[in-house]
C-alpha cells in the first residue's frame, strides 16, 4: 500500500509527529481531484501490469508445478520439476554456475570500465564529443551484429585479438571452442557494451557542484584524491543503479550466448535464460521452464535485496544528509 | 485521513482489476470469433517457413489450389526459419493454430503430442499411393505406423565437386559407387596449398549417412532405443574424425572459424577452399551465380550399404483445423504433379514427387544457366534412409552437439564419445 500512497503523500513534507492536522482529517476537494487524476494516469500502467505481467506470472507459478507441453492439458506434478532441477538436471547446475561466473566478473568489471571511461570523458579535451559518441556506439549496435563481429574478433588464428596476443608471444586460445575460455569470451563481449552505464555516470558527474572541487583544490587535494573523495561518493547512487541493473541484466544474459555459442562447447557457456528458452520452445516443457524461471527470479530478487541492504553503508544521497 | 485514502485506492485497484479481467475475457472472446469464417467459403491458414523465394513458390501453388477450389480461402503465413517452431507453438496453444502446416525433422514433436491428424484414413479414401509417388521419403513422416504428413519437398544430399581441380589432378568424377576409401584418396589428392579435399562431416546428415552406410542406426526402429554405441556407428564416426585430424583432408571447426564468421562447407566450397562438399539442393542456385569456381554435382559415395540423407518437408493437417477433410484435399492438390510443379519451375527446391524429379523440366531447368547434372536427385532418391525423426528430435540434436563437441575438436575418440552420447540419449529417449 505504501507504494500506492507515495505520490499523494509526497507533495509537502507532513511530519507525522505534529499535532493532528485539520487538512489530513478530511482531504480537500483539490486533493481528492488529485487522487482521481493519479488513478486515471496510473491506470494504463496498472492494467498493463496486471494483464501482461502479474497474470502471466501467477500462471507460471501454477505451471511450474505441472508437466505441460503447451499443446495438451497441463498435468499437476507437485514439486517434481523443482526436485529434478536441484537434484538431477546437471545441465541446469552447469548453467547456473556459468551464470554466476558470468555475473561475478561481468558486473564489477563492467562498472569499473564504465566509471573509468566516464572519468576520462569528463575531462576537457579536444574531440570529447566524438569520443563520447564512440563509447556509446557499441550500445546501439544490435546484439546480433555484435555477436557476428565477435565471431571474427575471437577467431582462433586469424582473429585480431589472438593476432594481438601473438605480438607478445602469447598463443591465444580458440576462444569459442574451449570450455575454459568461452565464458571469458562472453564476458569480453559484455564489457564492450559498457558505454550505456558510462553515459549515466557522465550525466551524474555533470551534476556534482563545482564548488566542491574548488574547495578541495584550495585545500591542496590531488586529482586522484578529488576523484575518490568527491566524485565517487557523489556518484554512488548512479553506481548503485548500475549495480542493480547490471545484476539483473547479467542473470538474464541471452542473446550473446544464443547467437555466439548456442551454449557450447558441451554447455560450457550455457546460461539460465537460454536454457529456459530451450526447455520451453524447443523441448516443449513449459512447466519445467516455468520452474527454472522462478528459481532465477528468486535468485535475482535475493541478490537485489542484498544489494539494497548493503546500500545504506556505501550509497550516498545528498538529501539524507540534509535531514 | 489515511484510512479513507486506502479504502478509496483499494476500491480503485479492484475496479482496475475488474476492468482488466473484463479486458482479458473480451480479448479471448474476440480470438474465438476471429477464426470463424467470414464470407461464404471456407477459411484455411497454412504456415510455412523460409524467405522470399519460398513465399513466391508456395503462393504460386496456393493460387493454383484456389483456381481448383474457388470457395476455399487459403491464407499463406510465411515465418522466418528460426522462429517457425516457436510461432506455430504459440499459435496452437493460443487456439489459433494453422489448418495446414509444413513440418520437417521435429514433426513428431507435434504428432506425439496429438497436434497432427493421422492421415491414413483420408489417404485410404483417396487415390494416393505414397511409396509409389514419393519413394522412400514417404516413410519419413510415419510415426508408430501412422502417417502424419504428405511428402512435399525432398532432395537427397548430393556431392558438389570442383570440376577444374578434378581435371587438373586427373581424378574421375565422384560416383554413387565410390567407397569411403575412394572418397579419402580423392580428398588426399585434392588437399594442399591451403585447400582441403573435402568439406567435413560434422553436420548430422553427413555423419549419419556414414553411420547408416556402415549398417548402423541412431535409434533402433523396433525398440525405439538409441543405438549409437555400436561398432558400426563408432567405426563411421572414427572415419569422419580421421578425415579431419588424421588425414587432414577436411577443415576442423577451428579452421572454419579462421576462414571468417559463419563460414561453413558451402561458403568454403564456393570460394575454392574446399574441393568436395556434401550438402543439399539449395547450393545450386547460389553457386550458379558465382564465377570463382567451376563445379558440378554428383551422387554421394557409399559404404557397405547405400544410404543417403535427404532434406525436405511434408505437409500436415493440424488437429486444430475446423475442416480437416478439406484441408487434406488442399494438401492432396498441393502434392499433386500440378501442385508441386512451381517448386521446380521457380527453382525453390526438389519436389518430393518421383515423376517430377525425372521430368525434363526438372532435369533441364529453365532458371538455371549452368549445366548441372540434375539426374543425381532421381538417381539418389532410392537410397534415402529413414532418419530418426523421434519426438525428442530437438533434445537429441542438442545432446549430439554437446556430447560430440570435444570429438569434433579432436580431443576425444569415437569410442568414448559414442559411449557418452549413448548415455545422454538414453536419458532423453523414453521409448
Amino acid at each position: 500500500m505504501s507504494v500506492l500512497q507515495k505520490p499523494t503523500s509526497a507533495p509537502g513534507p507532513a511530519p507525522a509527529r505534529e499535532a493532528p492536522n485539520p487538512r489530513k482529517a478530511r482531504p480537500s476537494a483539490m486533493r481528492r481531484k488529485e487522487a482521481r487524476f493519479f488513478w486515471l494516469f496510473i491506470s494504463p500502467w496498472i492494467i498493463g501490469f496486471v494483464v501482461f505481467l502479474l497474470g502471466p506470472m501467477l500462471a507460471s507459478i501454477y505451471l511450474s508445478f505441472t508437466d505441460w507441453d503447451s499443446f495438451t492439458d497441463p498435468n499437476w506434478v507437485g514439486v517434481a520439476n523443482y526436485v529434478r532441477l536441484f537434484t538431477e538436471d546437471e545441465i541446469f547446475h552447469k548453467s547456473l554456475w556459468n551464470t554466476f561466473y558470468f555475473a561475478f566478473f561481468s558486473v564489477p568489471l563492467g562498472m569499473a570500465i564504465a566509471l573509468f571511461l566516464a572519468a576520462l570523458l569528463n575531462k576537457q579535451m579536444k574531440g570529447r564529443k566524438l569520443f563520447r559518441t564512440l563509447v556509446y556506439l557499441p550500445h546501439l549496435v544490435p546484439i546480433v551484429a555484435v555477436a557476428l563481429i565477435f565471431q571474427m574478433v575471437l577467431a582462433p588464428d586469424s582473429g585480431p585479438l589472438n593476432r594481438f596476443l601473438a605480438v607478445f608471444g602469447i598463443d591465444g586460445p580458440a576462444w569459442l571452442f574451449e570450455s575454459d575460455w568461452v565464458k571469458p569470451a562472453i564476458i569480453l563481449l559484455s564489457l564492450w557494451q559498457a558505454g550505456g552505464a558510462t553515459v549515466l555516470l557522465l550525466a551524474g558527474m555533470k551534476g556534482i557542484p563545482q564548488e566542491f572541487y574548488e574547495a578541495a583544490e584550495i585545500d591542496g587535494a590531488s586529482g586522484i584524491r578529488q576523484f575518490w573523495s568527491i566524485t565517487f561518493p557523489q556518484l554512488t547512487p548512479i553506481i548503485f543503479f548500475n549495480l542493480i541493473m547490471g545484476i539483473i541484466g547479467a542473470f538474464q544474459v541471452f542473446a550473446q550466448v544464443y547467437i555466439l555459442t548456442q551454449g557450447g562447447p558441451d554447455n560450457a557457456s550455457q546460461m539460465v535464460v537460454p536454457l529456459l528458452f530451450n526447455e520451453a520452445f524447443r523441448n516443449y516443457r513449459m512447466g519445467y521452464a516455468s520452474a527454472i524461471s522462478w528459481v532465477l527470479f528468486l535468485i535475482v530478487m535475493a541478490l537485489t535485496v542484498l544489494a539494497f541492504a548493503t546500500s545504506r553503508k556505501w550509497v550516498f544521497y545528498e538529501t539524507e544528509v540534509k535531514n | 485521513m489515511k484510512l479513507l485514502e486506502t479504502t478509496v485506492s483499494r476500491r480503485n485497484v479492484l475496479a482496475g482489476l475488474g476492468a482488466s479481467a473484463l479486458g482479458i475475457i473480451t480479448l479471448t472472446a474476440c480470438g474465438g470469433f476471429g477464426t470463424a469464417s467470414s464470407s461464404g467459403g471456407k477459411d484455411f491458414v497454412m504456415t510455412v517457413w523460409g524467405g522470399d523465394p519460398d513465399k513466391a513458390a508456395y503462393q504460386a501453388r496456393l493460387d493454383l489450389a484456389k483456381a481448383k477450389y474457388p470457395d476455399y480461402n487459403i491464407t499463406l503465413q510465411l515465418i522466418p526459419n528460426k522462429d517457425y517452431a516457436q510461432k506455430v507453438q504459440t499459435m496452437i496453444s493460443g487456439g489459433t493454430g494453422p489448418d495446414i502446416m509444413q513440418v520437417a525433422e521435429d514433426a513428431n514433436a507435434y504428432s506425439s503430442k496429438n497436434q497432427l491428424l493421422a492421415l491414413d484414413d483420408l489417404i485410404g479414401k483417396s487415390a494416393l499411393d505414397l511409396s509409389a509417388t514419393f519413394g522412400p521419403v514417404a516413410e519419413n513422416w510415419k510415426y508408430k505406423d501412422k502417417t502424419y504428413a504428405i511428402p512435399d519437398r525432398a532432395g537427397a544430399m548430393i556431392m558438389y565437386y570442383n570440376t577444374a581441380e578434378f581435371e587438373k589432378k586427373g581424378i574421375p568424377a565422384p560416383t554413387a559407387e565410390w567407397t569411403w576409401d575412394d572418397l579419402l584418396s580423392a580428398a588426399k589428392e585434392l588437399t594442399g596449398d591451403g585447400v582441403y579435399g573435402y568439406g567435413g562431416t560434422e553436420w548430422w546428415p553427413i555423419w549419419m549417412s556414414f553411420a547408416y552406410q556402415n549398417g548402423g542406426q541412431i535409434i533402433d526402429p523396433g525398440s525405439g532405443r538409441p543405438t549409437v554405441n555400436t561398432p558400426e556407428v563408432i567405426e563411421a564416426l572414427q572415419f569422419c574424425q580421421d578425415l579431419v585430424f588424421k588425414h587432414k583432408v577436411a577443415p576442423s571447426k577451428v579452421d572454419y572459424a579462421n576462414m571468417g564468421a559463419g563460414v561453413g562447407g558451402d561458403a568454403a566450397f564456393a570460394s575454392g577452399k574446399v574441393m568436395m562438399n556434401s550438402t543439399g539442393f539449395w547450393n545450386i542456385g547460389s553457386l550458379a551465380k558465382q564465377k570463382t569456381i567451376s563445379w558440378d554435382v554428383a551422387p554421394v559415395w557409399r559404404g557397405q550399404e547405400k544410404a543417403i540423407a535427404a532434406f525436405g518437408s511434408g505437409l500436415a493437417v493440424s488437429r486444430s483445423s475446423k475442416n480437416p477433410d478439406d484441408a487434406f484435399k488442399i494438401i492432396e492438390f498441393m502434392t499433386s504433379a500440378e501442385g508441386q510443379k512451381p517448386i521446380m519451375d521457380l527453382g525453390q527446391d526438389v519436389p518430393a514427387r518421383q515423376d517430377l524429379q525425372s521430368s525434363q523440366e526438372f532435369l533441364k531447368p529453365a532458371w538455371l544457366d549452368a549445366t548441372v547434372d540434375m539426374q543425381v536427385f532421381p538417381d539418389s532418391a532410392p537410397s534415402i534412409f529413414k532418419p530418426p525423426f523421434i519426438p525428442e528430435w530437438n533434445e537429441m540434436q542438442k545432446a549430439m552437439t554437446d556430447a560430440l563437441s570435444d570429438f569434433w575438436l579432436g580431443k576425444s575418440d569415437a569410442k568414448a564419445s559414442a559411449a557418452d552420447l549413448q548415455k545422454r540419449l538414453e536419458s532423453i529417449v523414453k521409448a
